[in-house]
């Protein structure tokens, strides 16, 4: 019949026009974000690491800053863990080579900031102000 | 109102007729700014409910006041002329456009006796002064010196030419019904039944005609903003662009007036006031519209063209005959 695709097209529309819109109003309303989501700022478990300082390897882009001391239990432990965001490429393998799965991305996706030095976390820091995930 | 004017005015009586009839003007002028303002956040609202999105939300709540601050923008835009362009049939053409869109408006019976002139070829009236509107665009796309102007202008010309052809004859049908080119006639005659039920088919070609008279997608050629940039509208800025963006929207309520009037049995129904059923009928009408551009992909120029002489202008003929032979029979019949 000719014009069925044209009624077929209305009736979807139609049906469109009563449904609930997919999107928010974005600043006074969010959505939460998906967990498999990378950005944000990198999250040390501070409990969990154990300074081994793979992560800091595996980076292509020296993203990390890290540095550990051994203690008298001949147990490394991390003194200083920054995060600079402005480098990361978001490739998540930081994430793959953390052999005790001590690092997550946080789910806050509002990134931008004004100045360079914003975009780097001091992970330790926000580990101790007990930061959320997400 | 009018033995109030007389007394305000207290002079002769056709300083009072007068008096009336610049009410009466500025009372069609102040419908088509509303209606122009209403529409195009209606416009807007209704894409983004068809698309899933919120639509306006910023300007006043839920975003109502969002074409005023688009047309104090527009009013206070910097007014360029192009050098290369012809200046004054560029700088007249928006204003030729504008006038048939205002003209049309003076036979819509949008109650009844609340005509502004209930012409006995009223319906003629409306076709004469809105096939007007094609020489503006030609005006404007030639004047501009833009080859997308250019474009767009003898696109309009092809378009409005080729469907104006299939609207009247849809009309005619519905004029053979009644025996009569009066709005008022028109509408008293379909006291019992809305034209639409014996004349689907001619509501159908008018719709469809209408549609490309407006300019509306899918057969929005004319501007095709993705081809041509905005057609003949490229060169123009501010209020000179808002005027073709108001003669826009004027055509569209007239067309969906037209069509309530006509078709859809104007301000007749039942329980409430006829005015108020006009409005409701036009604003479905518009609605219509609105639905088929957020509906429809805009269609090639060829398929334009096949589809207006080879579809639509035969369904109108087809449906004059049929319509002329069932007059001859119900005459019969009585007779």
């Amino acid at each position: 019949m000719i014009g069925r695709g044209l009624v077929k097209g209305m009736s979807i529309t139609l049906r469109r026009f009563f449904d609930r819109p997919n999107t928010v109003e974005y600043p006074e309303k969010k959505i939460p974000m998906t967990p498999r989501f990378r950005g944000g700022s990198l999250v040390l478990d501070r409990g969990r690491c154990i300074a081994c300082g793979l992560c800091a390897m595996a980076c292509p882009n020296a993203v990390i800053d890290m540095a550990a001391e051994t203690g008298e239990d001949k147990k490394k432990r991390l003194t200083a863990y920054t995060y600079h965001a402005g480098l990361c490429l978001f490739c998540n393998v930081c994430l793959e080579a953390c052999p005790v799965q001590a690092l997550s991305w946080s789910q806050d996706y509002e990134a931008a900031c004004y100045r360079r030095e914003g975009l780097s976390t001091d992970c330790l820091a926000a580990d101790q102000r007990g930061d959320k995930v997400g | 109102m009018r033995p109030l004017v007389e007394e305000m005015i207290g002079g002769p009586a056709w300083l009072a007729d007068l008096a009336m009839i610049a009410v009466q003007i500025g009372a069609i002028f102040a419908v088509i700014m509303a209606s122009a303002i209403v529409l195009v956040y209606a416009e807007r609202k209704v894409s983004a409910f068809m698309q899933m999105r919120i639509g306006p939300n910023r300007v006043g709540p839920w975003g109502i006041l969002q074409t005023t601050a688009d047309m104090l923008k527009l009013l206070s835009k910097e007014d360029i002329v192009p050098r290369a362009a012809e200046r004054r049939v560029w700088a007249l053409a928006p204003v030729l456009l504008f006038v048939p869109a205002v003209a049309a408006y003076a036979v819509l019976p949008l109650d009844a006796g609340l005509v502004f002139a209930d012409l006995n070829i009223g319906i003629f009236y409306f076709v004469a002064i809105s096939s007007q509107a094609t020489l503006p665009f030609l005006m404007a796309g030639w004047a501009s010196n833009n080859k997308y102007a250019l474009l767009g202008g003898m696109r309009t010309v092809a378009q409005m030419i080729s469907y104006e052809i299939p609207l009247v004859f849809s009309l005619l049908g519905v004029v053979m019904l009644t025996g009569s080119m009066k709005m008022s006639d028109i509408v008293g005659a379909q006291r019992d039944f809305w034209f639409i039920l014996i004349q689907p088919a001619a509501f159908l070609v008018y719709v469809i005609a209408a549609t490309a008279e407006t300019n509306r997608t899918p057969f929005d050629l004319v501007e095709a903003e993705s081809e041509i940039i905005a057609g003949p509208f490229t060169e123009y800025s501010g209020m000179r662009w808002s005027l073709f963006f108001l003669a826009e929207y004027a055509n569209l309520v007239a067309v969906s007036a037209i069509a309530a009037t006509v078709f859809l049995g104007g301000w007749q129904g039942p329980w409430l006031p006829g005015w108020l059923w006009f409005t409701a009928k036009v604003v479905m009408m518009i609605y219509v519209f609105m639905w088929f551009r957020w509906t429809f992909p805009r269609i090639r120029v060829d398929q334009l063209m096949s589809f207006g002489w080879k579809g639509l202008l035969p369904l109108a003929l087809v449906n004059v005959v049929v319509t002329g032979i069932g007059i001859y029979i119900a005459q019969q019949w009585r007779g």
